[in-house]
């Protein structure tokens, strides 16, 4: 109960990645990066992760959703919650419409435009462990 | 090597193929014929001409037809109608119906010539129209995501440190250093307000808001707009009244972009205000139309400068003392006008200055679809 909860970010900005894993790590998070969807995909299949914090606009184009539609397809994958930190926000309303990215996608509204204000952050990402944590370990 | 210019010449006349060829080959054109109507234009789906010369009167579909039909595969083909002196009211006719020029038989090759050169310049022009028409179109799509990617992305990943190192060095920063690092804070939340504002600018209302449209209440409009401005107008001691009549009916529209216009026009009101100033927001229906006046007592736009306040990017002499960009009133323009709605001013330099929005009022005999 007291192991420090462990969070993936992927994002392909080494900068932005600093500003939120400073933030994050002063909070007590243990953080991995990614710096691609390749080695985002890889690193989620090897360690399970309490959290992903999760840009859209990658490498060519929206990999971000391609990363979320992945998860959302895969039974243990599925269960980790997304926060998803995007500077499109308006854009990917009309890209994607109304249709969900990921299973907590609609429900705990976890899109965050960037930049994230450090209080928002901590409070979204605190928000998410607990819905992450009620659902439970991923059914067998 | 410049690419051929290509014709197409539908007639039936055997003569008039002959010296059509004959004065047109000798000025490297691609030429392809046809004898009638319908070969002419099944030969036009595979040659794409740039000039096609036919003949109105052939046997089989009429030129009229043909005329028609290619005009409707490539709206840009730019067409001679040949005609004998006896059919001279029917190329009028076709002229009327789109067709460039028409050529009275007999012609010399002179008139030939001539009419073919200032037809192929004509196709010229209107490709290249339509070719910066297309570009102009891509740049204002692609605009946003552009702009977005390159200038916001770096500007939030500069932010986002700025928030770490504030939050990590907390306590060990004295007030001038914790001071300097929120006032960079504030500049770079400035500069990505600003470009918030230009992508709205350019990619929004587009047609497609039109399918959001719902009923509004004005009154939630100007509520909202008000409150927005309050702070900027209680900093300069400007005080914002409003006067919305009871009972004012919906409009049809997007709440979202109209509280924005509503907000720019306030808050473009209160900029422009002397300090002690006072706003005041008014809004009625009369005559099948809801007003929405937002006069200030402030320093007023000279009257040249009047026709251009409502164009991007325009800052008048008056505005000179104050910061800003100059697209808040043409972003409230778009969207009134999006609304089927219009915009206009009138202002006296020293005196003051009235907006005015003035939006559509769907019928209650002719209800909206989306009404019970």
């Amino acid at each position: 109960m007291t192991q420090r909860k462990q969070l993936l970010m992927i994002d392909d900005d080494p900068d932005f990645v600093d500003g939120i894993k400073s933030i994050l790590t002063a909070a007590k998070y243990d953080v991995d990066v990614a710096y691609n969807s390749k080695d985002g995909l890889a690193a989620l299949e090897k360690k399970k992760y309490d959290l992903l914090l999760l840009d859209i606009m990658m490498g060519r184009g929206a990999e971000g959703v391609m990363i979320a539609r992945k998860m959302g397809r895969d039974p243990k994958l599925r269960e980790v919650p997304v926060l998803i930190m995007t500077g499109i926000r308006e854009q990917i309303a009309f890209l994607f419409g109304s249709k969900a990215l990921h299973p907590h996608f609609v429900e705990v509204d976890e899109m965050l435009e960037k930049p994230v204000e450090p209080k928002q952050l901590l409070e979204r990402v605190e928000a998410l462990l607990k819905a992450g944590g009620k659902k439970g370990p991923a059914k067998k | 090597m410049e690419k051929r210019s290509r014709i197409l010449i539908i007639d039936d006349e055997e003569v008039v193929l002959d010296s059509c060829l004959a004065v047109l080959k000798r000025a490297n054109h691609e030429i392809a014929v046809a004898r009638d109507g319908t070969a002419g234009l099944a030969l036009a789906q595979e040659f794409g001409p740039d000039l096609i010369l036919v003949d109105l009167m052939m046997p089989g579909i009429t030129g009229f037809e043909v005329l028609e039909a290619l005009r409707a595969a490539d709206p840009a083909v730019v067409a001679i109608v040949i005609t004998g002196y006896s059919t001279v009211g029917s190329a009028v006719e076709a002229m009327k119906r789109g067709a460039f020029d028409f050529l009275p038989k007999p012609f010399t090759p002179d008139e030939l010539r001539l009419i073919v050169d200032r037809g192929l310049e004509k196709r010229r022009l209107v490709l290249e129209t339509l070719a910066l028409r297309k570009e102009r179109e891509m740049v204002r799509e692609n605009f946003a995501a552009i702009v977005s990617h390159e200038l916001r992305s770096p500007l939030s990943a500069v932010q986002q440190n700025l928030y770490g190192l504030a939050a990590e060095l907390g306590e060990k920063l004295d007030d001038t250093q914790r001071n300097r690092l929120e006032r960079m804070k504030v500049r770079i939340a400035d500069m990505l307000k600003l470009i918030e504002t230009w992508l709205r600018a350019v990619s929004v209302p587009n047609d497609d808001i039109r399918e959001r449209f719902a009923p509004v209440s004005l009154r939630t409009c100007i509520d909202k707009a008000v409150e927005t401005a309050q702070p900027h107008a209680t900093r300069k001691d400007v005080a914002i009244t409003e006067t919305v009549a009871e009972a004012l009916p919906c409009v049809r529209g997007d709440e979202v972009s109209l509280t924005e216009a509503v907000v720019n026009v306030v808050n473009n009101a209160v900029k422009y205000s002397k300090t002690g100033g006072k706003v005041e927001v008014k809004a009625a229906a009369a005559d099948g139309r809801v007003t929405i006046s937002v006069a200030d007592n402030g320093v007023g736009i000279a009257p040249e400068d009047l026709p251009f306040v409502f164009d991007g990017f325009f800052r008048g002499k008056t505005a000179a003392a104050e910061t800003g960009v100059g697209l808040g009133l043409a972003l409230a323009r778009r969207i009134v006008e999006s609304h089927d709605g219009a915009i206009s001013v009138e202002s006296q330099v020293g005196k003051g200055t009235t907006f005015v929005i003035s939006l559509p009022v769907p019928a209650p005999d002719n209800p909206s679809p989306a009404a019970p």
